[in-house]
C-alpha cells in the first residue's frame, strides 16, 4: 500500500504550550484514520498541523512523499483538504457559492470557475444529498444539512487525502452515521481519511483504525479492537471506563462507570435542592 | 429561488447603470443657474459635432457653467462615490464584518492629519494640489502603520487589525486637534471646510487627480473579486483552500487603501457611503463579490451624485454640503433595508 501520510516525531502545539510530544505513525492509501481522546488532548492540533494550519513545533510530516513544508499552498490544497470544526461565516453565501470555493487551488488568479469546474461542485452536492439546497444560505440550514454541504465542499477540492474535525458532532444519529458512511465509502473507493471522532462507538463501527491520543502524546494506534480497551480508555481519559461487545450487533460499547455518590456529594446535592445549608 | 437571480441579474447590469444615468442628468441640471435636460443634452450633441438637438440654443454662459462647474463636480461625485462603494465593500470582505469601512483602517485620520498639516503650515495655499497631495500621503502612511502594527509573523490576524486601526486613528486625531489648537481662526475655517466634505468647487484638475488612482484601484479590486469570496469565509477556510491569505489580505488593503484615500483627498471625508451602500447592495443582491463590487462601484457613484444634486436643490439658494446629505438619506434608507431584511429572514 502507498503511504499518503508520515509524521515523524511531531511536537504540536502553540508557542508558549507544547500539546502532543513526539507522535509517530504512518497512513496507507484507503485507511480511515480516526483520532480519539479526551477533550483537550490534542487532537484538533494534530489536525490542524498535519494540513499546514499550524507550524509544526518539531519534527516532520510528509504528505504523499513531500514534506508540507516544501508544498506551495495550492498544490498541498490538491492534496489534502480539510474541515474545520466550527465555521463562522458572517455572510450569507449560498451552498453552491461555499461548495464551489472547494476548485479555487484548481484556477489561475485571473480566472473564474470553468462549466467543468461547476458541474463537479454539482456532482458533489447531488453525492452528499444537498443539490436541491443549492440556493439556500448556510447559515439558514440544520446542522445536518450544513454539515454536508461543508462535506461537499472538501469533496469538490478533489483531493486524495481528506482530514475531517469531528465532522459528525452535534447531528443527529441519522446524521452522523451518514456521514462516517460516506467516509468509509469514499476510503473504499481510494481516498484516505483522517477524522477526530468523539463518538467511540462510531468509530469503533467505522474506522479502519483508530489513534488514541491524551496526555500529551500517541497512546494507542491499532485496530478499533485493540485501542478500544478499558485498561487503555482508562488511562486515557483518567476516569474508570468500561467496555463491552454488544452480542446483537457485534459492535463495542463504550462507558463510564459512575463514581460512588459519597458524603459529601450527595450534601452538595441536598444544597442544590434546596434542603440543606451550604456547610463552608 | 431562479426568480431572485434573475431579479439580481436585471438589478445589476440594467437598473443600475439606468440610474447613473439618471443621477448624472440631474446633476448636469440641477443647481444655482437654471438649465433643462434638454439644454444639457444639446450641449454635449453640439461639444461632440452630432446632429441631434440642432434647434436648441446653448448660451455660452450656460456652455461654461456646465463644462467648467457642473461636469467636472458630477465626475468628481461618480468616482468618488463609486470608489468609496467598492473600497467598502472589499474592505467588509476582508474583514468579513459588515460594519468595517474605509475608516476603520485609519485611512480618514490619517487624510486629515495631512489636510491638516498643508493648511497649518500654509502650503495649501500655495498650490491646488498641495492639500490632497498631503492628504494623500497621511492617508498612506496611516494605513502602513495599522498594517504593521498588525502583521506578526508573516500574518495579518484580523482583530489586531481592527484594533490597531481604532488605536492609530484615535492616536492620529490627537495630533489633528493638537495641531488645530495652534491655528488661527481662518485656517481652522478652512479645515473644517474640508473635513466635512464636499464636491463644490471641484474642477478639471481634481478629476485628473483622482481618476488615475481610483480607476486601476477599481479595476484590480473588480479583477480579484473571486478571491475575496474565499478570503471572507475566513483565514483558516482561505488556508485549506491553498489561498496565500496574506499576500491578498495585504493586496486587498493596499488597493482599497489607494482608491479611499485618493477620493478622500479631492473631496474631504465623506462618511457612510463606503459603509452604507455596500451593506445595501449585500441585502439586494447577495455576498457573492463578483457581483456585489460591481454593484457596489455603480451604487456608490450614483448615491453621491444623487445626494449632492439634493443638497443643491432642496433648498433654494443656498448649499448643503454632500457630506451632511449622505448621512441625512443614508440613514433612513438603510434602517428601512434592514427592518425589511429582518422582516424577511423571520
Amino acid at each position: 500500500m502507498q503511504e499518503m501520510i508520515r509524521v515523524a516525531g511531531l511536537y504540536a502545539g502553540y508557542e508558549r504550550q507544547v500539546i502532543l510530544e513526539n507522535v509517530s505513525f504512518g497512513v496507507a492509501a484507503g485507511e480511515m484514520v480516526g483520532l480519539i481522546g479526551p477533550n483537550g488532548a490534542g487532537k484538533s492540533t494534530l489536525l490542524k498541523t498535519m494540513r499546514g494550519i499550524l507550524a509544526p513545533l518539531a519534527g516532520e510530516i510528509s504528505v504523499m512523499g513531500q514534506r508540507i513544508g516544501d508544498l506551495p499552498a495550492k498544490e498541498f490544497a490538491k492534496r489534502a483538504a480539510y474541515l474545520q470544526q466550527h465555521l463562522e461565516m458572517t455572510f450569507g453565501y449560498s451552498a453552491r457559492e461555499v461548495v464551489l470555493s472547494g476548485r479555487y487551488p484548481y484556477l489561475s488568479w485571473w480566472r473564474q470557475e470553468r462549466a467543468q469546474d461547476i458541474a463537479i461542485a454539482e456532482a458533489c452536492m447531488a453525492y452528499t444529498g444537498v443539490a436541491e439546497l443549492a440556493e439556500k444560505p448556510l447559515q439558514a440550514m440544520s446542522g445536518g444539512q450544513r454539515q454536508r454541504v461543508l462535506l461537499a465542499k472538501v469533496l469538490a477540492q478533489q483531493t486524495p487525502v481528506l482530514f475531517l474535525d469531528e465532522p459528525a458532532t452535534g447531528l443527529d444519529i441519522i446524521y452522523q452515521e451518514e456521514i462516517f458512511r460516506f467516509c468509509r465509502e469514499l476510503c473504499a473507493a481510494g481516498k484516505t481519511v483522517v477524522l477526530v471522532a468523539h463518538e467511540l462507538s462510531l468509530a469503533a463501527r467505522f474506522c479502519s483504525r483508530l489513534l488514541l491520543i491524551g496526555r500529551g502524546a500517541l497512546l494507542a494506534d491499532g485496530l478499533p479492537r485493540e485501542v478500544l480497551t478499558a485498561e487503555r480508555l482508562t488511562g486515557a481519559y483518567g476516569a474508570p471506563v468500561q467496555v463491552v461487545e454488544n452480542p446483537l450487533t457485534n459492535h463495542v460499547e463504550v462507558f463510564t462507570e459512575a463514581e460512588k455518590g459519597t458524603g459529601r456529594k450527595s450534601h452538595l446535592l441536598q444544597v442544590i435542592l434546596g434542603r440543606e445549608e451550604a456547610a463552608s | 429561488m431562479k426568480n431572485f437571480y434573475e431579479k439580481r441579474t436585471f438589478f445589476l447590469w440594467i437598473l443600475l447603470p439606468c440610474l447613473v444615468v439618471l443621477a448624472v442628468a440631474l446633476s448636469m441640471r440641477s443647481g444655482q443657474y437654471d438649465t433643462s435636460v434638454e439644454c444639457v443634452l444639446a450641449a454635449f450633441s453640439h461639444a461632440a459635432g452630432l446632429p441631434f438637438f440642432s434647434d436648441v440654443t446653448v448660451t455660452p454662459e450656460q456652455q461654461a457653467v456646465l463644462w467648467h462647474i457642473r461636469l467636472p463636480r458630477t465626475l468628481v461625485g461618480l468616482m468618488v462615490g463609486a470608489g468609496l462603494g467598492i473600497s467598502g465593500a472589499v474592505l467588509q470582505g476582508i474583514f468579513s464584518n459588515p460594519l468595517a469601512d474605509p475608516g476603520i483602517i485609519g485611512v480618514s485620520s490619517g487624510a486629515s492629519v495631512g489636510a491638516v498639516l498643508a493648511i497649518a503650515l500654509g502650503v495649501s495655499a500655495v498650490n491646488v494640489f498641495s492639500l490632497p497631495a498631503f492628504a494623500f500621503a497621511g492617508a498612506m502612511l496611516a494605513v502602513g502603520l495599522t498594517v504593521s502594527l498588525s502583521m506578526r509573523h508573516g500574518r495579518i490576524p484580523v482583530m489586531t487589525l481592527l484594533l490597531s486601526g481604532v488605536v492609530v486613528g484615535m492616536f492620529l486625531s490627537a495630533c489633528t486637534a493638537a495641531i488645530l489648537t495652534v491655528m488661527n481662526e481662518q485656517k481652522m475655517q478652512q479645515y473644517l471646510f474640508w473635513t466635512i466634505g464636499g464636491l463644490d468647487y471641484r474642477r478639471w484638475d481634481h478629476v485628473l487627480l483622482g481618476i488615475v488612482p481610483i480607476a486601476s484601484g477599481s479595476f484590480f479590486m473588480l479583477l480579484l473579486s473571486r478571491h475575496l469570496n474565499l478570503l471572507a469565509f475566513g483565514e483558516v477556510e482561505a488556508r485549506a483552500a491553498g489561498m496565500p491569505v496574506t499576500f491578498f489580505r495585504l493586496l486587498f488593503l493596499s488597493l482599497a487603501s489607494l482608491t479611499t484615500a485618493a477620493g478622500v483627498c479631492i473631496s474631504g471625508n465623506i462618511g457612510f457611503v463606503g459603509l452604507v451602500v455596500p451593506h445595501m447592495m449585500r441585502l439586494l443582491i447577495g455576498p457573492d463579490h463578483r457581483k456585489l463590487l460591481p454593484a457596489s462601484l455603480m451604487a456608490g457613484g450614483v448615491f453621491l451624485v444623487a445626494c449632492d444634486s439634493l443638497g443643491r436643490i432642496l433648498i433654494q439658494g443656498m448649499e448643503i454640503r454632500v457630506g451632511i446629505m449622505t448621512a441625512f438619506i443614508g440613514t433612513p434608507y438603510f434602517l428601512y433595508l434592514l427592518r425589511r431584511h429582518m422582516k424577511l429572514s423571520s
